[in-house]
């Protein structure tokens, strides 16, 4: 006997994602999930962002790694709430670990979330996190056929930061290649080039975040 | 590596319907899974056998039905299947595609045996 099933594998995941989005929505909080190999500027991005942001922002992070409070503990000297999130193991974050570490934060404090995904190009592209879009780091110091090796994020993602530009001289990574191939992976998508040492770009990495905030916020006022 | 987990939930599902069918034991799966999924069909395969082992699911069968990436253009409409990392129109060469489908991760089907009589 053959029964007709036609659901996601992740269905459950799927429906956590979705009551975290409904709760997003509810009290305006603009989240943005980043997904990167380990070691390409995640956790040195969002330093630089949160030390550029006013003090009266409303931001909060949760950051996600297998062992260790390290990331949460650089994130914290900017002085707003982090949370890590170790997953003892798993790849990637689900929309369960996401649930459980908002349990106790107010909602209707936070106007922008990021959530630093655990570093992994492959299972974190899976788990919806109830997210209003993914980004992408890639770093000079990997290869610039990322986004063809890794079509399924670059094609997920909305935006791919190139990072740690300030190494360029020294790297034979050749950037206008991996502009093209993260372009022929996902005709469209943004692009921006930053350093987090020089702080090269970071202007143009919080345009791109407050302008996508506004969208989510145009989108969900209606017409 | 989160092929596991993956794998896990497919036999969930498949316990379940079991048990909504009175015990009925589910000898076959079918699942649909895009090339941009994530999931890499071997290691699913692998994970699916590695983890039915001694369970009343050992022996069942994954089926997979591995999609390749398709897209639409937005110049002349039309839709076409590619390879994750040729996204150019191939009717009239516009780069200006949208991806519509490919990231799969879906059960289709669960085959059971028929019930025993009651």
């Amino acid at each position: 006997m053959r029964v007709a099933v036609e659901q996601k594998v992740l269905n459950e995941n799927q429906r956590l994602a979705g009551d975290l989005r409904q709760r997003f929505r509810h009290h305006d909080v603009f989240c943005l999930n980043l997904i990167s190999s380990p070691g390409s500027g995640k956790t040195a991005l969002l330093e630089r962002t949160l030390e550029a942001m006013p003090k009266d922002t409303r931001v909060a992070v949760l950051t996600g790694d297998i062992q260790t409070e390290n990331d949460a503990r650089r994130l914290e000297h900017a002085g707003f709430p982090v949370r890590q999130i170790t997953t003892g193991g798993t790849c990637h974050l689900d929309a369960k670990m996401i649930t459980k570490a908002l349990a106790d934060w107010d909602l209707g404090w936070i106007d922008i979330l990021f959530i630093e995904n655990v570093g992994n190009l492959v299972c974190p592209s899976s788990y919806d996190l109830g997210e209003h879009a993914k980004i992408v780091l890639l770093s000079v110091t990997e290869g610039d056929d990322k986004p063809l090796k890794y079509p399924g994020i670059f094609t997920k993602s909305e935006l791919c930061v190139i990072n740690k530009i300030d190494l360029l001289p020294y790297v034979p990574f050749d950037i206008a290649a991996a502009r093209d191939n993260a372009r022929k992976v996902h005709p469209g998508m943004d692009l921006l080039e930053v350093s987090c040492t020089t702080r090269q770009g970071l202007e143009e990495w919080l345009a791109w975040i407050y302008r996508r905030q506004r969208k989510t916020a145009g989108v969900l006022a209606g017409p | 590596m989160h092929e596991l987990g993956i794998a896990q939930s497919i036999l969930d599902r498949m316990k379940e319907e079991s048990i909504r069918h009175r015990g009925a034991r589910a000898t076959k799966v079918g699942v649909r899974i895009g090339e941009l999924s994530g999931v890499d069909p071997d290691a699913l395969s692998f994970g699916f056998q590695a983890l039915s082992k001694d369970t009343p699911l050992e022996g069942a069968t994954l089926e997979i039905d591995f999609r390749r990436r398709m897209q639409r253009c937005c110049a002349c409409g039309c839709q076409f299947e590619t390879a994750a990392m040729l996204t150019a129109c191939p009717e009239c060469g516009s780069q200006n595609t949208i991806c519509i489908a490919g990231d799969e991760l879906d059960i289709v089907f669960i085959e059971l045996e028929d019930a025993a009589c009651a």
